[in-house]
């Protein structure tokens, strides 16, 4: 179960860009999975809230889309709030 | 009342936009790893990653590999392990040198990890480096550490359908190492089986039957690492 390292690293990958974009918080994060990705999609479903625990992402979803083939695990978009101010 | 404005302000304050990222979560450490083999490349030194489940005999073999090369080549060892520093003792006594590596609660060893146990290491004083994963079929398989060659460890007491399991690690292995062959005929090992099953997965993968205990399958096993090492 190496799934709550991928989802913390899945959460400093969001962070960085978050910053970089000047948002507020993190709504939704879109990943998509390979099958061949040695990534477990319920594990990282479990995972996820406790890596978003305390940081812009905390009450984020996760949205995970399977790829049909590939080893690749990408965060594809995140979903952010900004401040119109 | 005052909380509902409140709400409302808050509601026209913000917007949400959908920006796209398209990063890989594993490149941090496929960048790494890339730093990792040009390091190993320019020192010449060639990397022998094991993986394999938990008490597939990966530190036996490791053991006897070890204390079989020391004579003609310059071996050294990382070993991967949530706690303690048993298997680097171990290791050790082959006169080697070893590295232990304690993940803490990480189940497998990353670049970063190596990079860390190596930063004091002159390279160029090795010539095969051996790292031993954290005994785990699954995690260590989205993780490339840099090595010149993958070696996943199979016992025989582990069932024939493993390949089957677990495809995902024997597709980012090399090779792939029957162990505790001695005991094969105790425990009824179908070996055409496995290895009908390792071709199903990963078609034409090398197959090495080796027995730290009694040596059965050794010299093979050391040669190809030899010549291998100087390919």
């Amino acid at each position: 179960m190496h799934e709550l390292s991928v989802a913390i690293r899945i959460v400093e990958i969001a962070e960085e860009e978050l910053e970089r974009h000047g948002g507020k918080r993190v709504v939704t994060t879109y990943l998509k999975v390979g099958p061949m990705s040695g990534v477990s999609k319920d594990a990282l479903h479990f995972s996820y809230p406790v890596a978003c625990e305390g940081t812009k992402l905390e009450g984020s979803l996760l949205s995970i889309t399977e790829a049909a083939e590939g080893n690749e695990l990408e965060v594809v978009a995140l979903e952010m709030e900004w401040s119109m101010e | 009342m005052v909380d509902g404005m409140i709400d409302a302000l808050h509601a026209v304050r913000t917007t949400t936009r959908i920006a796209e990222v398209r990063q890989s979560v594993f490149k941090q450490n496929d960048l790494l790893a890339r730093e990792l083999r040009q390091q190993f490349l320019e020192a010449g030194v060639f990397v022998v990653g094991i993986v394999s489940s938990p008490g597939s005999g990966k530190t036996a073999l490791l053991e006897k590999t070890l204390a079989s090369m020391m004579s003609h080549c310059r071996v050294a060892a990382l070993v991967g392990d949530l706690a303690t520093e048993n298997d680097a003792a171990r290791l050790m006594s082959t006169g080697a040198r070893v590295q232990q590596i304690t993940t803490g609660t990480i189940c497998h060893l990353d670049a970063s990890m190596v990079t860390r146990a190596l930063q004091d290491w002159d390279l160029r004083q090795v010539d095969i480096l051996f790292i031993e994963n954290v005994g785990n079929l699954v995690c260590p398989s989205s993780y490339d550490l840099g090595e010149s060659l993958r070696a996943v460890a199979l016992s025989v007491t582990e069932g024939e359908d493993k390949p089957l399991k677990y495809p995902t690690i024997f597709n980012t292995a090399d090779i792939a190492v029957i162990t505790k062959i001695d005991l094969a005929e105790a425990v009824g090992f179908d070996r055409d089986a496995v290895v009908r099953n390792i071709e199903s997965v990963r078609p034409g993968m090398r197959i090495f039957d080796v027995s730290a205990r009694t040596g059965a399958g050794m010299s093979q096993w050391i040669e190809y690492l030899r010549k291998a090492s100087k390919s």
